[in-house]
């Protein structure tokens, strides 16, 4: 199925709908009231992968499991330890890669904020069109355009209620790019203004634990010799007790 | 508000939450993408290193004393890395489906994982977990469901294995459960591992796998593995290290840069907190080591209750005409064929009469042996009331000489031992009436005959659980009823009192090793009824006898450094399997073990 057919169903049935019953397009479904999975709240990163890399910073040249190309290694070789702890490590490919807390709240029915302690970082997440922060002057943390993976209602694979529910599927796709360059790991390995971010958040629950996965893709080809595949595990935690800010360098 | 402006939210609101295409079969081949942990991942990190893992204490100190020279025992060559593991492994995977051919509807999804030639079944036909008698495998037995467009699967009965090839164990009682998540031409797996016995909370594990575009050669999904005899070595030497002697855990954590806190692992240091305390040194205060901890958490395993006569009896076919009875008390063998009926441990004297119904759904033919395999009430109190539901084939001079009530019950066969344990001389009031006693006793090592058109063994192995222990081998089955020298529930009984020892105990798991050839992959194969627990094959007693005998290795290097036995038992020589065999209370607990394994070697009885 082409993407285009469910577009034009949808619109068909939300027309039907509009002419149904006056007046309820104040009442549509806007992307916060649409959100198949809530995200919302505090979160914890549980580093069980990759800690030797992100439980604290790398030595210099330590750029293991990352595809680097010659061009990549040339520039993380320029990294120097009076640099670490730089602004530059908490870019958006690479700040929930940081042991950190994330909070994540609705700015307004089309925006979510995704603020990190660790660096101090806010990404705003903008369904519907381009954002405004995807053109103009390349950000550490560069536009960001959001769409919810839902689903066919019904599927050969099993009934989608459209209820919100641990157990509803629905990632969160999140596209950024207009990044400014800046690392992917504390100790320099870069990323290049051309970097393209796709991140997929998917929720789910075990036992009394809820949980996101966030998927990060990097396409760089100035810097990758392939995309850079990663996902770091989040825990939800009941409030912001342990909401620590620590300000990066610069 | 406008038509138009109606028209554009409702055009917005369709972009915001666009259905995707309903691309939900995982069925293809897949490469994994390797871009993170590549050092576990790929070649294995060093001594050590535990970092990541929220690891118990016992883990830890489990880990501190494996050697790497494990794994050219013959059998640890093939073992295979676990489902909770293998999937993280340079692997190419190949995702298709199963469907009835009348119903298409989908049965099974199978996944074919390069790594060891691992094939996983996951039953979406909404079958139910095998009970907990059932075997354990390396891929275990998993069951899935969709959720919307993810596959969620839920696996059990996974085999002892490792959360790090460094020597971090993962429990036999370990679950897992997994979503496959499909982003495109990719997908997200997320593993989720809870083992209580050697884990603190849940660990999330992520793998990424990536539809490939052409086919790989044939010998990209292959990983053949054939055991050879790389180091000639006895059988009871089980390298490993002794607490606190492993000389290469620090110098390999110096090498790989890694000499940090946290190296150690545990739940602490996975979260945001630790990542302050990476800055500084590493020392024995702030780097959990196995020997630095002064004051370890003790965990006992789950109790299991107690065994009951009244317990309703389970049956679990084991081979075409062979089964294993569960319940009532001890593990049952029973193999059924045009002679008759054979049962091996006829259960606590009040089973009998439910022993006797589920064999009634087995066979209809008489019962013509029983088997003791030794001497405890648990597995020879029905001998009385199986064996006269039972008959003898005789005739002849037998007969005409011993009379016919020989034939009017079934043979009771045993070591001679136990018939010595049971009986008494003339004159002297016997501890069981005398129609439970053996009454076909051997006294050698072996006895064999055929029944039911397959050769049965039967071997003594002398002063192990008792003095009287009996092994049955089924040779055409290719199944051994072990009694108690083997259990998956408990340290081995070592009954110092009728005649037990630690080193006849090893010698008897040795002798079921030796006898027990498994299938490729180091897996099922000969398949062994313990005296409690889940059926077993090879693999699951190697792993027994190597702990029982770390734990005599250990208590030995103490009695030579001159420890008392109330030292040693405050010293917990088995606190590596605390968690998963020990107990504090009931018939036989942790210290009992450890104060027989001390009498053991001290030569003899207290």
């Amino acid at each position: 199925m082409k993407r285009s057919a469910p577009l034009f169903a949808c619109l068909l049935l939300t027309g039907a709908a509009l002419g149904q019953t006056p007046g309820s397009a104040r009442q549509a479904p806007t992307a916060r009231s649409s959100a198949p999975v809530d995200l919302t709240g505090y979160w914890v990163s549980v580093v069980t992968e990759d800690w030797a890399w992100r439980m604290r910073t790398p030595p210099k040249g330590d750029y293991a499991s990352i595809p680097l190309n010659a061009a990549g290694e040339h520039a993380a070789d320029t990294w120097t330890e009076a640099e670490d702890g730089s602004c530059l490590a908490f870019g958006a490919p690479a700040m929930l890669r940081m042991p950190t807390r994330a909070r994540i709240t609705w700015v307004d029915d089309q925006t979510l904020k995704l603020e990190t302690d660790n660096g101090v970082q806010t990404r705003l997440l903008h369904f519907g069109p381009s954002p405004a922060n995807s053109s103009g002057a390349p950000s550490l943390q560069g536009g960001s355009h959001a769409t919810w993976q839902i689903p066919n209602q019904v599927t050969d694979r099993g009934e989608n209620t459209g209820q919100k529910s641990d157990d509803a599927w629905a990632p969160l796709k999140v596209v950024t790019t207009n990044l400014s360059p800046a690392w992917l790991r504390p100790n320099g390995v870069p990323y290049s203004a051309n970097a393209v971010l796709t991140e997929y958040f998917d929720r789910f629950a075990d036992g009394d634990d809820a949980w996101f996965v966030v998927t990060t893709i990097v396409d760089d080809p100035a810097y990758l010799t392939e995309p850079l595949v990663i996902s770091s595990n989040f825990k939800r935690e009941a409030n912001g007790a342990k909401w620590a800010p620590k300000p990066c360098k610069g | 508000m406008t038509v138009r402006t109606l028209l554009g939210a409702a055009t917005l609101l369709c972009v915001l939450a666009a259905p995707v295409a309903a691309e939900v079969d995982l069925s293809g081949e897949y490469r994994s993408i390797r871009h993170e942990d590549v050092p576990d991942r790929g070649p294995g990190v060093g001594y050590g290193d535990y970092s990541g893992i929220p690891l118990t204490d016992a883990a830890r100190q489990y880990a501190e004393s494996w050697d790497a020279a494990q794994l050219s025992m013959p059998q640890q060559q093939c073992r295979v890395h676990t489902v909770t593991y293998n999937m993280r492994g340079p692997l190419n995977l190949r995702v298709w489906e199963e469907k009835d051919p009348r119903t298409q509807e989908v049965i099974s999804i199978k996944l074919y994982i390069s790594t060891y030639e691992q094939t996983r079944t996951v039953w979406m036909d909404g079958r139910a977990h095998p009970p907990a008698y059932a075997p354990h495998t390396w891929m275990g037995f998993s069951t899935g469901r969709w959720a919307g467009d993810r596959l969620i699967v839920e696996t059990s009965h996974i085999k002892q294995g490792w959360h790090r090839r460094n020597g971090v164990p993962q429990s036999d009682h370990t679950t897992l459960t997994e979503h496959f998540v499909k982003h495109g031409n990719q997908f997200t797996h997320i593993a989720v591992i809870r083992d209580p016995v050697y884990l603190t909370e849940p660990m999330v594990k992520t793998q990424h796998f990536e539809l490939i575009p052409r086919a790989l050669p044939k010998g990209a999904w292959l990983w053949p593995c054939t055991v050879v005899e790389e180091v000639a070595r006895d059988a009871n030497d089980v390298p490993h290290y002794l607490p606190g002697k492993n000389q290469y855990l620090a110098s390999t954590r110096v090498e790989v840069n890694m000499n940090v806190p946290g190296a150690g692992g545990g739940a602490a240091t996975i979260y945001p907190e630790f990542a302050a305390n990476t800055t500084e040194p590493a020392t024995p205060s702030n780097r959990p080591d196995a020997s630095a901890i002064a004051h370890r958490a003790v965990q006992q395993a789950p109790r299991h209750p107690p065994v009951s006569a009244t317990d309703p009896i389970a049956i679990f076919p084991i081979r075409s005409n062979i089964y294993m009875l569960v319940g009532g008390g001890a593990n049952t063998t029973v193999q059924v064929g045009d002679d008759g009926v054979v049962v091996v441990d006829p259960k606590l004297e009040g089973a009998s009469k439910n022993l006797l119904a589920a064999i009634a759904t087995l066979s209809t033919k008489p019962i013509r042996y029983v088997i003791d395999t030794h001497v405890h009430p648990d597995a020879m109190g029905g001998n009385e009331a199986i064996a006269a539901a039972g008959s003898t084939r005789t005739g002849g001079v037998v007969l005409r000489q011993i009379g016919t009530e020989v034939a009017e019950t079934a043979a009771i066969i045993a070591h001679e031992n136990v018939l010595s344990r049971v009986a008494a001389p003339t004159g002297k009031t016997a501890p069981t009436p005398q129609r439970a006693w053996p009454s076909d006793t051997f006294y050698g090592a072996r006895r064999e005959f055929t029944v039911n058109g397959e050769g049965l063994e039967l071997r003594h192995l002398p002063a192990a659980h008792t003095d009287g222990d009996t092994i049955a081998f089924f040779h055409r089955s290719d199944v051994i009823a072990v009694g108690d020298i083997f259990s998956t529930e408990s340290y081995p009984v070592i009954d110092l009192a009728r005649g037990g020892s630690l080193q006849g105990l090893l010698a008897a798991l040795d002798t079921v090793i030796e006898l027990a050839i498994p299938d490729v992959d180091h897996e099922g194969g000969t398949m062994i009824v313990p005296g409690h627990g889940y059926l077993s094959d090879e693999f699951d007693v190697a792993e027994y006898r190597d702990m029982v005998t770390i734990v005599r290795d250990r208590v030995q290097d103490m009695l030579k450094r001159g420890l008392t036995r109330a030292q040693i038992q405050t010293a917990r020589p088995t606190f590596d399997w605390d968690a998963r065999y020990g107990t504090e209370s009931g018939e036989w607990t942790t210290a009992m073990f450890v104060d027989a394994v001390i009498t053991s070697l001290q030569g003899g009885a207290r």
